[in-house]
């Protein structure tokens, strides 16, 4: 009989020692001689705050219903990421030095604010001012000034999935399209200067097709299950509504950042009748379910999703009880990523609030998200149509081959 | 044109009444009616592929109401439809060959273009695009809107400048190269089988139990193709209740030497531990690979996955449908009259009206199709080749263009 190791309990007392012998180390430090200035880049390279992943603040702020407690936490958070930009921004102006990755960077901040932008939108945009504010001459100094500006933010923020996409979606958009070849330099710039800016719209328009698409699957009399906020999956639902369908909708509450509580707002809204259902209830209720709906943070290549934390259970109970599982996403969020199991990928942290104080030695799962494998999936609504999950991984090797 | 609608109606009636039945037949006769739509239609000067097109379609959108069961229809006619796309386009993208030359002395052509001009091979190449369903290539380029629109007014507009003869004639070549095109297609619709028996001797071994349900053509000429190669084996046929076609396709199978036992349908499980191999026909395949099919296969698929038996479906090229089912068990069955079951002379006091509330105590349904999902099924097999399940949206891509989809459904969800 095999027995699993213990070196998991080995391993964290060792980094907790670890870590303690660091602090006192830097505490040491301090009196004698006091820290440097940090270097310039590696502030704004760096995540202000990394136990809260960046891509998950916007999240929050876009949907979430806050609670008080985590709203001060991300405010101070926030504010003490934004004064350390401030500075950094001065002393470059005093320095003139003018770095791409950085101004990128911000530009990308400054848009992804806008609460109905999508993340990919923003990141284009970010990119778009980079064509904008270059002095580039020929194509090829245009493109490797765009490889620099989307590197750095990628890798600013790595959680973001559709960021990511976004970014080599339109690099490859730079490099392999064919109308450009033909064209001069400036007009050539102009036009994918121009194609940026619309992106916008193509990703309204994206979720008016999956929406259209999608309401053949919605029939009359049926019951809709509904995890996470995804404005993807509350335009479909306010479609039907206004198509007059008569169906009912489940959303989970979604701990802790009660997305459910949001989504049912919306739909108690359209008139639609609406059941909030704790995150543990799922199972208990899926024989009422006609059809699960999700959205997603990424579609990964081999056609499965990454989406928020609870997604991959909701899935697994849905595929055991013989019930459709389909997914809501724009086609702009194909990631070339393939995860292998639920830890092979960039963690998402988030704060959870407990409503009461936790004791130091317990840990918490922080993850925001889970990857749900394809074979729990029934069909993808995107802006291409509507897709087997198999599909996916071959739109991407055709862009990307 | 009276006259074409006056066919329309008579063909619809036919659909209607299902004096044509089987989907190949219905392709055929669909192609062919096709066939003659386009050779009646006259054609204007400018946009000649949009004059035919729409008209294809209205009459399209008739043919699948009358029948909306019979998906080879709508296969059809999304097949001719965009047969037309495929013509027109290799015309334009020639004709812009030769504009080209002429356009540096045409200055307004110029100035009609806002943009400046592309040159012709990316021109085509954008045209090409749009015949393919969208993809992440396309995304951020909105072909559809920005690039055709000039393209096809330059095309209809410099054309205005050409000779009448040059004209003419380039209007008889799109619509005689489209029937050309149809006429192929009713030729692989007729030879499918033949080509999908081909394949016969890949996939039936020496000394193989092979078990099938009720009766296709394609499963016959696909068994009798294996055993004309010498291979010998047994064949299991269900007797496929109510139509009880298994009967026939034992009838025939014995009368070309081969070993057949018929069992009932409710045999099958208890069959199955023995069988090697299922081979099917289908009545439609839909786009994520699942299987509309004669009723009672859904029992023989659950029945070959419980026993790891491959499960697999041979089916023309014609059969492949577009459309993703959603809800295909209500949607796209038929029920059938009740004699097949039941013989009224005996049971007419159980199905009287007249007796107790007003409401026959006995019921009968006869649902003619199965839906199989694609995870049940193993092979597909069609005159290309074999496929998997989660292939056959590539093949789909192949046959239709994207923009008679998108509308074929708005259509279909009107009515």
């Amino acid at each position: 009989m095999w027995y699993r190791s213990p070196s998991f309990i080995l391993d964290n007392q060792e980094q907790e020692k670890f870590l303690l012998r660091q602090q006192l180390d830097q505490q040491n430090d301090d009196v004698l001689n006091p820290p440097p200035p940090p270097s310039m880049s590696e502030i704004s390279i760096q995540n202000p705050n990394p136990n809260i992943s960046a891509y998950y603040q916007t999240r929050a702020a876009h949907h979430a219903v806050v609670t008080s407690d985590w709203l001060a936490q991300a405010q101070a958070a926030v504010s003490g990421g934004v004064t350390g930009e401030d500075t950094v921004e001065k002393v470059e102006e005093d320095d003139r030095v003018v770095e791409k990755g950085e101004s990128v960077i911000e530009e990308f901040n400054s848009w992804r604010k806008q609460p109905d932008l999508a993340e990919a939108v923003a990141a284009i945009r970010a990119l778009a001012s980079v064509i904008r504010s270059s002095k580039a001459t020929t194509m090829m100094e245009l493109e490797i000034e765009l490889k620099k500006a989307s590197d750095s933010l990628k890798s600013w923020d790595a959680t973001s999935i559709s960021l990511t996409a976004a970014c080599d979606l339109f690099m490859r958009y730079v490099t392999r399209t064919s109308a450009l070849e033909y064209e001069d330099f400036n007009s050539a710039r102009s036009r994918l200067m121009e194609r940026a800016e619309k992106f916008g719209e193509i990703s309204y328009k994206a979720r008016r097709i999956i929406s259209m698409l999608s309401q053949d699957f919605i029939f009359d009399g049926c019951t809709i299950l509904v995890h996470g906020f995804s404005r993807v999956v509350l335009e479909v639902l306010k479609t039907a509504a206004q198509n007059k369908k008569s169906f009912r909708v489940f959303c989970t509450e979604g701990r802790p950042d009660r997305t459910g509580l949001r989504f049912s707002n919306e739909m108690a809204k359209l008139d639609v009748p609406v059941k909030l259902l704790i995150d543990s209830a799922v199972a208990y209720s899926m024989d009422e379910v006609d059809m699960v709906f999700v959205g997603a943070d990424g579609v990964v290549e081999s056609g499965g999703i990454i989406n928020m934390m609870g997604t991959y259970q909701i899935a697994l109970v849905a595929h055991s009880l013989n019930k459709p599982v389909y997914v809501a996403a724009e086609s702009y969020k194909f990631a070339r990523l393939y995860p292998l199991d639920q830890k092979d990928m960039a963690p998402a942290l988030r704060p959870i609030d407990f409503g009461v104080p936790v004791p130091s030695k317990v840990e918490i799962e922080k993850s925001a998200r889970d990857y749900t494998p394809p074979q729990y999936l029934t069909l993808l609504f995107t802006d291409l149509g509507v897709l087997t999950p198999s599909v996916v991984s071959d739109e991407l090797i055709q862009l990307y081959l | 044109m009276p006259d074409v609608q006056a066919l329309v109606n008579d063909f619809v009636n036919k659909l209607r009444k299902r004096k044509i039945e089987g989907s190949q037949a219905t392709a055929r006769h669909t192609a062919e009616f096709l066939r003659s739509v386009i050779s009646q239609q006259r054609i204007p000067y400018t946009n000649q592929a949009g004059a035919l097109i729409d008209s294809v379609k209205a009459v399209g959108e008739q043919l699948i109401a009358a029948n909306p069961v019979e998906l080879a229809v709508g296969n059809v006619v999304r097949r001719v439809l965009h047969i037309i796309r495929e013509e027109d386009l290799s015309l334009t993208t020639a004709a812009i060959g030769d504009l080209n030359i002429s356009d540096g002395s045409d200055d307004d052509e110029n100035d009609r273009d806002d943009r400046p001009v592309l040159s012709a091979a990316a021109l085509a190449a954008a045209a090409r695009k749009t015949l393919r369903p969208p993809s992440l290539h396309t995304l951020l380029e909105d072909v559809p809107n920005a690039t055709i629109v000039p393209l096809s007014s330059s095309g209809g507009d410099s054309e205005g400048k050409c000779k009448s003869a040059d004209k003419s004639s380039r209007i008889r070549k799109l619509k005689h190269d489209v029937i050309e095109a149809v006429n192929e297609l009713i030729q692989d619709i007729d030879t499918c089988h033949e080509q999908i028996a081909e394949q016969a001797v890949e996939h039936i071994h020496q000394n193989e139990v092979i078990l099938t349900l009720g009766r296709s053509r394609t499963v016959m000429e696909f068994l009798c193709a294996a055993k004309e190669k010498k291979r010998s084996f047994r064949v299991f046929v269900a007797e496929g209740a109510p139509r009880y076609q298994g009967h026939v396709l034992a009838k025939e199978l014995v009368a070309r030497g081969l070993q057949t036992t018929v069992i009932t349908d409710s045999a099958v499980f208890a069959m199955i531990s023995r069988v090697n191999m299922v081979i099917v026909g289908a009545h439609a395949i839909m786009a994520n690979g699942g299987l509309i099919a004669p009723v009672g296969l859904n029992m023989v698929a659950l029945a070959a996955q419980r026993h790891a038996v491959p499960f697999v479906v041979v089916a023309g090229s014609h059969k492949l449908c577009p459309l993703y089912p959603h809800n295909p068990e209500v949607l796209l069955n038929e029920l059938k009259s009740p004699s097949d079951l039941l013989d009224f002379g005996e049971f007419s006091d159980c199905l009287d009206f007249g007796s107790g509330n007003g409401e026959p105590q006995l019921h009968v349904v006869n649902p003619t199709f199965d839906y199989v999902p694609p995870n049940l099924v193993s092979l597909f097999i069609t005159d290309t080749g074999g496929h998997n399940p989660s292939y056959m949206y590539r093949l789909i891509a192949d046959y239709y263009s994207a923009d008679d989809l998108v509308l074929q459904r708005k259509s279909a969800a009107g009515n």
